[in-house]
């Protein structure tokens, strides 16, 4: 079943053409990486996908809300980890914060819940940022440079974490200009003149 | 709709409470500058036009300046808080939506926080005027303040949501704010009972503090034209708010769609597919930079601290 599909997206900015007629398709459970030199468009095409950018031309098809990790962790500064997750409890819809809290033990920062994001370290934030992509179990998850900052500790939790989520059936994009452990991955996509040019991996549709 | 409204005025009148620097402005910035600006005045008698009613007064320099005095200080506090609430928030707000807060929720959070904010200020420094003059009229100046303060926020927010850079919107706010309540004063401003500074925002504001200190008098209409900037600057800036919020689909079951078409030569026919929302703005540094290199390879990523031993689990 397909998670997510793109096809056919352009984007341009000003006459720079960062994105030239990409077509991308997701399958329920899967988990992609989508890899590309720095300036090909990989964080513009996550934010087409999440719904953050307008293509100029081309569709989404998303099965749901999906849990957006942008790469630059967007937190408000002056609010605690916990209200933090009542905002997001809000707007997922969500009648409690039982996951979001699980969340917050697995990831081992319980011990700030209390502590404004304004004064949390660079990892603790990314783990918030983190938190909130996933409180709403999605079905699918848009992940930009979703380690930066992680402790090794962190880094196997969170792999733990999306292996559990792929096992339900999530479907995972991770944008990342560099891409390690390449075995974790159904597929990696290359990211080159604005398409993905090239497709590794056991699941890869054919070319 | 009703838990995303409770929860964003809360939070967001929790993150404007959090701001120090404010704090600091507002307790120490309006008493001594009452206290600069009152001892630099003298109690000569200054002639001040009522133009709403056509009224020449006589009125006390010193006192007039220290209404003028306090509406410059609430003016250039209310205008910096909420434009930095709004400032800082804009990422976080575009994020909140796009995880399906509702933008009106947001924005009536907002509008609700600043319209607070404003009330507080302004009878802030209505009290701390007691201390260096009680007038008869002193609701008129709590009114007035209120008032000015209503209008600061509404152009806080108007600036906010225009201006790219923090200090670009800091010193906007603050050559308004001081050019605007600066001439209405005839001790710093001979000019002061011209008719082109009815045309400022705090014409209003003023006239009704003289008239209701001076002589006794509510004019209502200068409210009313007090009001009318408030909403003319809250108007303009919650559109170019809403404007700039993300626009996803709504998720009303398991999928949602996104079509964007090609612009297609006339006479050719549409392919099937649903247009959603006008094209958004792009935020300043949308634009990637430029080239470096990308292999894919194994080893211990970007940004993680390996353990000491080999970096596998």
């Amino acid at each position: 079943m397909t998670a997510l599909a793109a096809r056919g997206i352009c984007k341009s900015f000003g006459r720079r053409q960062v994105l030239t007629g990409l077509d991308l398709e997701v399958a329920a459970g899967e988990m992609v990486a989508v890899v590309g030199e720095n300036g090909t468009g990989k964080t513009t095409l996550l934010r087409i996908l999440a719904g953050d950018l307008r293509p100029d031309t081309g569709s989404v098809t998303i099965g749901g809300r999906p849990g957006y990790c942008p790469q630059t962790v967007v937190l408000d500064e002056a609010l605690t980890v916990d209200q933090h997750v009542r905002y997001f409890q809000a707007a997922y819809g969500l009648g409690g914060t039982g996951r979001a809290g699980e969340l917050i033990e697995r990831l081992g920062y319980a011990s700030c819940r209390g502590q404004r994001a304004g004064t949390l370290s660079g990892g603790t934030r990314q783990k918030l940022s983190l938190t909130l992509a996933l409180m709403h179990d999605p079905p699918i998850l848009l992940l930009d440079e979703p380690y930066q900052g992680f402790d090794w500790q962190t880094y196997l939790a969170f792999w733990e974490l999306t292996g559990e989520l792929r096992d339900r059936g999530t479907a995972t994009v991770v944008i990342s200009h560099l891409v390690f452990e390449q075995e974790r991955f159904d597929r990696i996509c290359h990211l080159t003149g604005g398409r993905i040019q090239e497709e590794v991996g056991s699941h890869a549709p054919a070319a | 709709m009703r838990q995303q409204l409770d929860t964003a005025i809360r939070l967001s009148l929790v993150a404007q409470v959090r701001n120090r620097f404010a704090w600091i402005l507002l307790v120490a910035f309006v008493p001594v500058w009452y206290l600069v600006i009152g001892s630099m005045i003298s109690h000569t008698g200054v002639a001040f036009m009522l133009r709403a009613t056509g009224t020449a007064l006589v009125v006390d320099g010193h006192n007039l300046t220290l209404i003028t005095a306090g509406l410059s200080s609430i003016t250039l506090i209310t205008g910096f808080v909420v434009f930095a609430t709004v400032r800082r928030s804009r990422s976080f707000d575009r994020r909140l939506v796009l995880s399906g807060y509702r933008p009106s929720a947001l924005i009536a959070a907002k509008t609700g926080g600043a319209l607070v904010q404003a009330v507080a200020i302004g009878a802030y420094a209505a009290i701390i005027m007691l201390f260096f003059w009680r007038p008869a009229g002193v609701w008129a100046i709590a009114v007035t303040f209120m008032l000015a303060a209503a209008t600061y926020a509404a152009l806080g927010l108007l600036i906010g949501v225009l201006v790219r850079g923090d200090l670009e919107g800091f010193f906007l706010i603050i050559m308004v704010s001081m050019l605007d309540t600066f001439l209405e004063n005839p001790v710093d401003n001979p000019l002061a009972n011209k008719l082109i500074l009815e045309f400022f925002p705090s014409y209003g504001p003023t006239q009704f503090a003289a008239a209701g200190a001076f002589h006794h008098q509510a004019l209502m209409s200068m409210a009313a034209v007090s009001l009318a900037w408030t909403a003319a600057f809250a108007l303009l800036g919650l559109v170019v708010l809403r404007l700039r919020m993300p626009r996803p689909a709504r998720v009303a079951g398991p999928a949602r769609s996104t079509t964007v078409e090609p612009p297609r030569p006339a006479g050719v026919p549409p392919l099937q597919s649903r247009r959603v929302g006008p094209p958004q703005v792009p935020d300043q540094g949308e634009t990637p930079p430029a080239v470096a290199t990308s292999p894919v390879r194994a080893a211990a990523p970007a940004g993680v601290t390996p353990p000491a031993g080999p970096p596998r689990s």
